[in-house]
């Protein structure tokens, strides 16, 4: 039998129980909802690494599926009751299938086309949500945003009057993709994208039929993107279109995974995690300037990849596995 | 029947023709050169035999069956398999994850053990070191890497485009003759070449590609005391 009492194994158990106990010792709300929003931005920037990162097909239109998550799963939910629960899969397939929209005619063309219809088509969504009004008989709300309806501490309709139910829920998403994008990096797709973002003519010599696993990629990572607007739709529970579908929201989860490492599997959360807390800390610490702490966080966020060109997970890599070096010599020491 | 008939191809990039009526024809266990200058057409032509040009004119059959409609990894699949001109590894992976990416093919991802151990015994310094990351190694052992890799996809058909391309002269003749080994096991060659002499010496017959057509052809023998390719290709 394996032995599971090894630092690469209890080290991350030990981070993973470290977060399970945090809402123990917070009580105020605002920090926990913080909280949970760093975990949401390391789960999206994570969904965006399937493809940005693992495939290397840069899409700046990833609002389109938090947007569309978000959207489909509040509008089931307010019009014939539909739980976001369920809700969450069906987001997320619509979300998979504006990916394949997207990425079918483009992803079989090179350089920077699908990059460019991931623009193109976010803006056009954004552009039809604001002047849509009603969907048949459903009110979409169009450019005043969309409320989802309250029913106070509902759980089987993914509400509820406390935080900490939301910290969990963030944290068992962000875990569920970590677990996928560590599967995907030692699996069969895992190879054949890293060989499509290495060279993507020799991959193509091979036999891989790189259109399709870029695709497959793509809407993997739309689909978990979508379930992650569900959840954001839930927690917020005000859509706004500009907020949800625009440029801000797309650029924003690149940035994170850029940052902390895209094509590797903890950088985008690194990247979420740290970015996150930065931003909220340069917000409230330069309150009294607008706009400052956008210029901060920006000159922040440059300095990071001038020095750290790999990403932030450069960083953390190395000591972790000094560590790991570490505890394992103790052991093997006071075995003997 | 041939394994491989080339029929009268033509193959343009825009407007400009690359390859004009070009028709070859490969038997099976044979081990064809195609040699000619730079830009003369050769990376085109194996180019479009796997799929990756498509030709205007003209059909390409593989066991009698057309594959110049079919996508790269269509063809992959029906055992024609390319080491491409610059052996295009995956550089930051290891020689066995490179080993791994080749066998993508249904049928040799089922025989992909049996098919790395065979690559091992033939290429044993790759199993030395089947960890090293692949852009680390020399040129000749990335070389051998790119051969292993598409040995993989356990070939019918093995079209290797320029082998011995920017590596050592001692390592050109150990790349020639594992080619040869290769062809010993029963897998049929198309070699293109710019070292005109060490190609012919290996194989049975050949083409020379001239500015995009097929100007000879004849068997290696033939070829070599040809007074046009000894003037142009061997300096005599």
């Amino acid at each position: 039998m394996r032995n599971f009492i090894t630092p690469r194994y209890y080290l991350p158990a030990l981070m993973i129980f470290i977060l399970l106990l945090i809402p123990l010792f917070i009580s105020s709300p605002y920090i926990l909802h913080i909280m949970a929003m760093v975990l949401f931005w390391a789960y999206l920037a994570s969904a965006w690494n399937i493809v940005g990162g693992f495939a290397g097909q840069l899409s700046l239109g990833h609002g389109v599926y938090v947007a569309a998550g978000a959207y489909v799963s509040s509008l089931l939910f307010a019009n014939i009751g539909l739980s976001p629960w369920f809700g969450m899969i069906i987001g997320g397939l619509v979300a998979a299938l504006l990916g394949v929209i997207v990425g079918y005619p483009t992803l079989r063309l090179r350089g920077a086309y699908y990059a460019l219809a991931t623009v193109g088509f976010a803006e056009g969504f954004r552009v039809i949500l604001i002047n849509t009004t009603k969907i048949g008989s459903w009110h979409t709300g169009g450019a005043e945003g969309f409320l989802v309806p309250l029913l106070g501490d509902a759980p089987q309709h993914m509400q509820f009057m406390s935080k900490v139910p939301y910290y969990y829920l963030a944290l068992v998403l962000l875990l569920i993709i970590v677990g996928f994008s560590f599967w995907l990096d030692r699996s069969k797709l895992g190879y054949y994208l890293t060989a499509i973002r290495e060279d993507e003519d020799a991959a193509l010599a091979l036999g891989i039929n790189t259109a399709r696993a870029k695709l497959i990629a793509a809407a993997l990572s739309a689909f978990f993107t979508g379930v992650g607007g569900v959840y954001y739709a839930q927690l917020i529970r005000y859509l706004e279109p500009n907020a949800i579908a625009g440029a801000i929201m797309s650029n924003q989860i690149v940035f994170l995974a850029i940052v902390g490492g895209r094509g590797t599997v903890l950088g985008p959360v690194i990247g979420g995690i740290f970015l996150t807390i930065i931003g909220e800390m340069t917000r409230i610490l330069f309150d009294q300037v607008m706009g400052l702490h956008l210029f901060l966080y920006g000159i922040i966020v440059v300095l990071f990849v001038i020095f750290k060109p790999r990403g932030l997970i450069e960083l953390v890599e190395k000591p972790y596995e000094k560590l790991v070096k570490m505890l394992n010599g103790r052991r093997v020491e006071g075995a003997s | 029947m041939a394994l491989l008939e080339i029929d009268n191809i033509s193959v343009y990039y825009g407007e400009m023709c690359v390859l004009r009526d070009v028709s070859a024809q490969i038997d099976s266990g044979e081990i064809i050169c195609v040699v000619g200058a730079n830009g003369a057409g050769k990376s085109t032509l194996i180019n479009t035999i796997s799929g990756l040009l498509k030709p205007k004119t003209g059909k390409i059959l593989f066991n009698g069956e057309v594959i110049s409609k079919l996508e790269p990894y269509q063809i992959v699949e029906k055992g024609v398999i390319q080491v491409p001109e610059g052996r295009r590894l995956f550089p930051n992976m290891s020689v066995e994850e490179n080993l791994l990416i080749g066998s993508y093919t249904p049928t040799s991802r089922k025989k992909r053990k049996e098919n790395m151990e065979k690559v091992f015994t033939l290429l044993p310094r790759l199993a030395e070191r089947r960890k090293q990351i692949a852009r680390t190694m020399s040129g000749g052992e990335q070389q051998m890497l790119a051969i292993g890799r598409a040995l993989m996809a356990d070939p019918k058909l093995l079209m290797l485009d320029e082998p011995s391309l920017g590596l050592a002269p001692k390592m050109v003749s150990h790349v020639l003759e594992l080619i040869q080994n290769i062809a010993a096991q029963g897998v049929t060659i198309l070699l293109v070449e710019q070292n005109v002499y060490h190609a012919l010496k290996l194989c049975n017959r050949g083409y020379v590609l001239e500015n995009g057509s097929i100007t000879l052809m004849g068997t290696a023998e033939e070829l070599l005391n040809n007074p046009h390719v000894k003037k142009a290709y061997l300096g005599l």
